[in-house]
């Protein structure tokens, strides 16, 4: 496997990824194109093995110390060995039960990423107005995971830039001595708060006008926590250059997420109009053409509204 | 600026109960929501009226029950915590 792995993981590397829609998938060389994340596991488990075999020898020869004495002893012997079998069984217990509460497979998808990915979005994010196609890879009818298609929705980059705009935040208030330890909490508090209502009031919408789409709930996270990194680059322009700087990048980067959401909001929720590419002027679909428009304009208008605060 | 999770929380919670206590006979059916006022058969689309009557009669069979909780739950707390 390891050999096998290695070569795999080599041409999947130097590969250009195709650019038709479907991947075609019976090729001997290439790795399981479902696995999210590349498999070193042999690589560690053979690594930690060499490792572990020399340690468990030397143990009894290695002092004579009474703990060494004692942990030889086969009574506690099996004691250690009754306690790693509980360990691992509660392990168990915990993996099959989190599924439930939390969809962890699903989130793993949105956390495939690699460097290259961040790269091209964050570009994406700050200049939409070249890029030609929007629509995501499918293969047997699961999108492709973000690290092959720089379409696909993460949450890694709003992850990471919801906590970095609360740093940043907490970096602007401390420049005007305004800082105190719990307004970076209360930052933090209403920034998700803001998403959460935003995320509530666009589910709502999508219900009262009965739109069929594939679009989930943490797609819609996603999409809408793509507007921090504009928050970010504002608010560091306005550190940097005042007023004038701040206006000036908050305002572009405005821009950049109004046209960035309509044109990838329009693929999920106009499907049927935007495969034309034409305008349709049905009653319906004007509903929708309003509706993606609305959670487009939202985004510049809560963009200033949780940084204007911060730059004076 | 002080629009924290908390605050949703309550607004939510009002709104719910808001929800909750609009009367079947003496208000709903006079304004033409009423449950047995709306659903027009099988056809292509239900309007957004329709949706929101659905929608209203949902929230007030589900929530009835956790609810009361929930409102027993804040009623005890506001009355020790202010």
């Amino acid at each position: 496997m390891h050999p096998a792995g290695a070569a795999a993981a080599g041409t999947l590397r130097q590969r250009k990824w195709p650019s038709k829609r479907r991947v075609p998938v019976s090729q001997p060389g290439m790795a399981d194109p479902h696995q999210l994340f590349d498999d070193t596991s042999s690589a560690q488990s053979r690594g930690y093995g060499a490792q572990r075999a020399p340690g468990g020898l030397g143990y009894p020869t290695a002092s004579a110390s009474p703990q060494a004495a004692f942990l030889g002893d086969p009574v506690s012997n099996m004691a250690m060995a009754y306690g790693s079998s509980l360990a691992a069984q509660g392990k168990e217990l915990v993996d099959k039960n989190i599924d439930r509460f939390i969809p962890v497979t699903k989130l793993k998808y949105y956390f495939a990423v690699d460097t290259v990915y961040v790269g091209k979005k964050l570009g994406l994010l700050f200049f939409p107005y070249l890029h030609q196609d929007w629509e995501v890879q499918y293969q047997q009818d699961t999108p492709v995971a973000p690290r092959f298609d720089v379409n696909a929705p993460d949450l890694y980059i709003p992850a990471m830039a919801f906590i970095t705009y609360v740093l940043v935040a907490g970096l602007a208030l401390g420049t005007q001595d305004r800082f105190s330890p719990d307004l970076l909490g209360l930052q933090a508090s209403s920034a998700l708060a803001w998403l959460t209502l935003e995320v509530l009031a666009i589910l709502l919408s999508l219900y009262l006008v009965t739109v069929n789409t594939d679009l989930t709930t943490i797609d819609l996270v996603a999409f809408l926590g793509y507007k921090y990194v504009g928050m970010i680059g504002g608010v560091l322009m306005g550190l940097l250059f005042g007023k004038m700087g701040y206006y000036l990048v908050l305002g572009w980067c405005c821009v950049s997420i109004f046209v960035f959401m309509i044109r990838t909001l329009r693929l999920k929720i106009l499907a049927e109009a935007a495969a034309e590419g034409i305008p349709v002027r049905g009653a319906r679909n004007q509903l929708r053409m309003y509706l993606t428009m609305a959670v487009a304009a939202a985004q510049p208008l809560l963009m200033y509204w949780l940084t204007f605060h911060l730059v004076r | 600026m002080a629009f924290t999770l908390y605050s949703l929380l309550q607004a939510a919670l009002l709104c719910v109960n808001a929800i909750a206590v609009l009367h079947e006979e003496r208000f709903l059916k006079n304004i033409g929501w009423g449950t047995d006022q709306g659903i027009g058969g099988f056809g292509e689309e239900p309007g957004i009226k329709s949706q929101l009557m659905n929608l209203i009669r949902s929230v007030r069979t589900v929530m009835r029950v956790p609810l009361i909780i929930v409102n027993s739950i804040a009623i005890i707390l506001l009355l020790l915590f202010g």
